[in-house]
């Protein structure tokens, strides 16, 4: 049923960013009155792709086409001008402003020099009505909830005579009811002859509301699903991740004797009452990995901060090879080996303006090879960046280069060196493959499997729970700073994660 | 490879004072224009005045002082502390080393040991009260040193009185402290050939200072955690750098070299500390450290560019131009050299990412659809 001129039409897009393509060779049609999805993985350069498209970034290469038109965006006004608009996945709304001001914002309808505000607010009310998106034009947007906020945001768009609307992971925010509304909506405007562009990695969602698909791995497209009742999520979700995707998994058991690391009680209490950390307790052994599942925002960056001595705990102990390290510096600790890759390597684990060679004293200013005494040791540390750079496969030209030219990969590859260096006994590692590429993930993945077989104990936090599951020898689940459940790794499914992550299925 | 890459940034690194300096040439060039002067003989009368021997020792002796401030201010930006109490630290030091110099009778070096120790302290504690109230109450130190520098006015106006800790200078009517006896003074260098006039024998204690701050920063753990806790906090802390006590050493370290500035004057030629001292200096060493991009090299550039503007544009009045216009050309340098640094660092960054791009231009055919793009030009 596709034989008109498409609504949007993206040839051959290429962008490149240093150090990485963020784009190749995409290609994508969307048709006028259907909802197109576009689904991909963190990173797979989805958001690129729409900046592209919304006029924020210029692509290197290719063309786009509007209603079968070239057109070339300089700014997103050029996208607006051409009806393309964009619903951000972050609200842009001024709080303090009604609905109304904030969908004029901008584009304010003015007679004889003042604002006409009965002029905006009919022609409000008559997108609303024809959409079926609801909202009381004079509530102020602070007291309006998510799914509302996100009505405003999206008639805001149509407000400024989009045809095309861009929606970035629009359902990340909403709870359930509040996708079924939008889907609603969603339908509405492509009965009325609207392209609807759909950006999100939640694919049972996709399924449901979507006309065609597209994939796009490691920034190029890799199929249009023309009829998605012809694909299965899990189908979907391959096309995604690609079929060379590294596993994570553990051979034999590692597991040694001799206790490396123990929490006990850990309690943190904020100043505001908050406890975020309630009576955590767990002891791992050398050789073994503790991965922790949780929502993020459950505990587990206290958690690691308690750890490592950068947050004291109101009450509890951390045992470091047997010795009680509760009172010691995070420097002490460091120096007693324990190892520590932060959840944002960019502000916790990086000086982005030094070299790399100084970047791999950090953290270990205090040891050889970086230090004699209270003195540097240039030449040590720089040889010794060299022999990270060279086994870690950090690609840059020299170790003179600021950490800021490097990619992610490349960064925590260059980080996951400097932490696996000088024989640590116990690595905190949180997220440590956020963010890179499939690559990088093997290669990091492979690092700290051999460093757990000469002995190394490691606490694992992720987010992705593949790589919980595959990388730990036990899990344990975090919520609302309690450890609620253990499970055995070769036993437990995704699912049971999740719930209990959720806290569902727990009596308390 | 890597020799061309440094030789590279070496001139990169010159291109923006250099640059800077042009610019702001022209646009006091302008300047003089529009007020009826002819800018080339300005500078020409500025440059002949300036490379006379005893400019030479004024311009050097104000380059000293100015090195001081500089240095001072610099520890502090390092570590994205912004001392603008230099000015209130130097001038109580002073006034107690001068109070404490003039009050004891100790054999040459010792006593002259004795009053730079006063002043080092008492700079150092008068940063020390910003650095406290700053890493344990969280006061901005810029608030609070501004506060401080009122407040050593302040005090110094309430002690520098006769009967308390002021005499009356000798054929004057300015009021001082007791003057320093000789085995407390430090005599003048007399390096520069033609001309009586004597540089401050503490010149070369700045050298030691500028040695001392290069070395600290730049080959001592400590330095490394003082640079880093200036990049990035967060990165700092999870290196196992204590913050606060970092913020109390690294600003009592710059109160110490602050309590320096106004020695060269107190021990080199006025011998006490009477109404007539000094003061601002401390807000020149900001101008300073900005110039010289806080590295001991480029600071004692500025200084002496500084020293430079100040004095050679003695001879303007009795030209019959304003010689204000020098303050017009210091205020045009530190901004374009501001600009012009942060330009060369965003096209430093852009190479950089350049070059490391190219060096991780293969990996990205990793990953599907690279067998197909095999051979496709890159």
């Amino acid at each position: 049923m596709t034989t008109t001129t498409p609504s949007v039409e993206l040839s051959g897009i290429t962008k490149r960013f240093p150090g990485v393509v963020a784009n190749r060779d995409v290609n994508i049609k969307a048709q006028a009155g259907h909802v197109h999805a576009i689904v991909g993985e963190n990173g797979a350069g989805k958001s690129t792709l729409m900046n592209i498209l919304y006029g924020l970034l210029r692509p290197d290469e290719g063309t786009i086409h509007v209603d079968g038109r070239e057109v070339s965006f300089a700014s997103p006004s050029d996208a607006i001008a051409a009806g393309i608009g964009m619903v951000h996945q972050h609200f842009k709304l001024a709080d303090n402003f009604t609905v109304l001001e904030n969908v004029v914002l901008g584009a304010e309808p003015t007679r004889g020099g003042r604002l006409d505000f009965e002029a905006a607010r009919q022609r409000i009310t008559e997108i609303s009505q024809r959409y079926g998106l609801e909202v009381e034009t004079d509530a102020l947007v602070e007291e309006l909830g998510v799914g509302d906020r996100q009505r405003v945001e999206i008639l805001k768009v149509l407000y400024r005579g989009a045809r095309i609307l861009i929606l970035d992971e629009p359902t990340a925010v909403l709870v359930p009811q509040e996708v079924d509304e939008l889907f609603d909506a969603l339908r509405e405007l492509k009965g009325e002859g609207l392209t609807v562009i759909f950006i999100s990695h939640k694919l049972d969602e996709v399924l449901s509301v979507a006309d065609e698909i597209t994939v796009i791995r490691r920034g190029t497209t890799v199929t249009t699903v023309e009829d998605p009742r012809s694909v299965t999520a899990r189908q979907l979700a391959e096309l995604m991740v690609g079929s060379e995707l590294p596993v994570p998994e553990l051979r034999e058991s590692t597991v040694q004797d001799r206790v490396m690391l123990t929490a006990d009680g850990l309690t943190l209490t904020l100043p505001d009452g908050r406890t975020v950390l309630s009576d955590v307790t767990f002891s791992i052994r050398s050789g073994e990995i503790l991965g922790i599942a949780g929502v993020e925002g459950n505990g587990q960056a206290e958690l690691v901060e308690a750890v490592m001595g950068v947050r004291r705990p109101t009450s509890g102990t951390v045992h470091l090879g047997g010795e009680d390290v509760s009172h010691w510096s995070t420097r002490q600790r460091r120096e007693a080996g324990l190892a520590y890759i932060p959840e944002d390597r960019t502000r916790s684990a990086l000086l982005l303006e030094a070299p790399l060679w100084e970047n791999r004293m950090l953290g270990h200013q205090t040891m050889a090879p970086n230090a004699r005494g209270p003195l540097l040791n240039r030449g040590g540390a720089r040889a010794d960046t060299e022999r990270i750079v060279r086994e870690y496969d950090v690609r840059t030209p020299s170790i003179d280069v600021a950490a800021s030219a490097l990619s992610g990969g490349n960064q925590q590859k260059l980080i996951v060196g400097r932490e696996m260096t000088g024989e640590p006994q116990v690595l905190v590692a949180a997220h440590p493959t956020r963010g890179v590429d499939v690559g990088a993930q093997a290669a990091i993945w492979e690092h700290i499997r051999n460093a757990r077989a000469a002995g190394l104990a490691v606490l694992l936090i992720s987010a992705d729970l593949d790589e919980l599951i595959g990388m730990s020898d036990r899990l344990t689940v975090i919520f609302r700073g309690q450890l609620v459940a253990d499970f055995d790794p070769r036993q437990v499914t995704p699912q049971q994660l999740g719930s209990a992550m959720t806290g569902a299925g727990e009596a308390a | 490879m890597r020799r061309r890459f440094d030789l590279r940034s070496v001139l990169i690194a010159l291109a923006a004072p250099v640059l800077a300096i042009l610019f702001s040439v022209v646009v006091i060039s302008v300047v003089l224009l529009a007020v009826g002067d002819n800018p080339f003989d300005v500078f020409s009368k500025m440059i002949e005045y300036g490379t006379q021997p005893r400019t030479e020792v004024l311009i050097l002796n104000s380059a000293t002082i100015y090195y001081f401030s500089a240095v001072a201010v610099a520890i502090g930006f390092k570590m994205n502390l912004f001392n603008i109490g230099v000015d209130g630290q130097y001038r109580l030091a002073a006034f107690a080393a001068a109070v404490v110099g003039g009050s004891i009778n100790l054999p040459a070096p010792l006593h002259v040991l004795v009053i730079l120790v006063t002043a080092v302290l008492v700079g150092a504690m008068w940063a020390g009260i910003a650095a406290v109230l700053r890493a344990y109450r969280g006061v901005s130190e810029v608030i609070s040193t501004i506060m401080l520098n009122f407040i050593a006015t302040g005090v110094i106006a309430y002690l520098l009185q006769p009967g308390r800790l002021a005499v009356e200078v000798q054929g004057s009517n300015n009021i001082g402290t007791e003057p320093i006896p000789p085995s407390g003074q430090v005599p003048g260098m007399a390096i520069i050939p033609g001309t009586e006039s004597k540089v401050y024998g503490l010149a070369i204690l700045a050298v030691l200072v500028g040695f001392g701050y290069w070395f600290l920063l730049n080959r001592t753990r400590f330095g490394f955690d003082l640079r880093a806790t200036g990049m990035s906090e967060s990165a700092a802390v999870s290196s196992g750098v204590d913050i606060k006590r970092m913020i109390v050493a690294a600003m009592l370290l710059s109160g110490a070299v602050a309590g320096l500035v106004g020695m060269p004057q107190l021990l080199g030629s006025s011998y006490s500390y009477s109404l007539d001292f000094p003061a601002g200096l401390g807000f020149t060493g900001i101008a300073i450290a900005l110039l010289g991009r806080n590295n001991a090299v480029g600071i004692a550039f500025g200084a002496l560019l500084w020293g430079f503007l100040d004095n050679s544009a003695q001879i303007l009045d009795l030209e019959g131009v304003p010689k204000e216009i020098v303050t017009i050309m210091q205020g045009t340098i530190v901004l374009s050299v501001v600009i012009a640094y942060e330009l060369v660092r965003r096209y430093r960054l852009r190479e950089q990412q350049r070059l490391t791009g190219q060096a991780t231009a293969e990996p990205t055919g990793i990953g599907p659809g690279a067998d197909e793009r095999e051979g496709a030009p890159a």
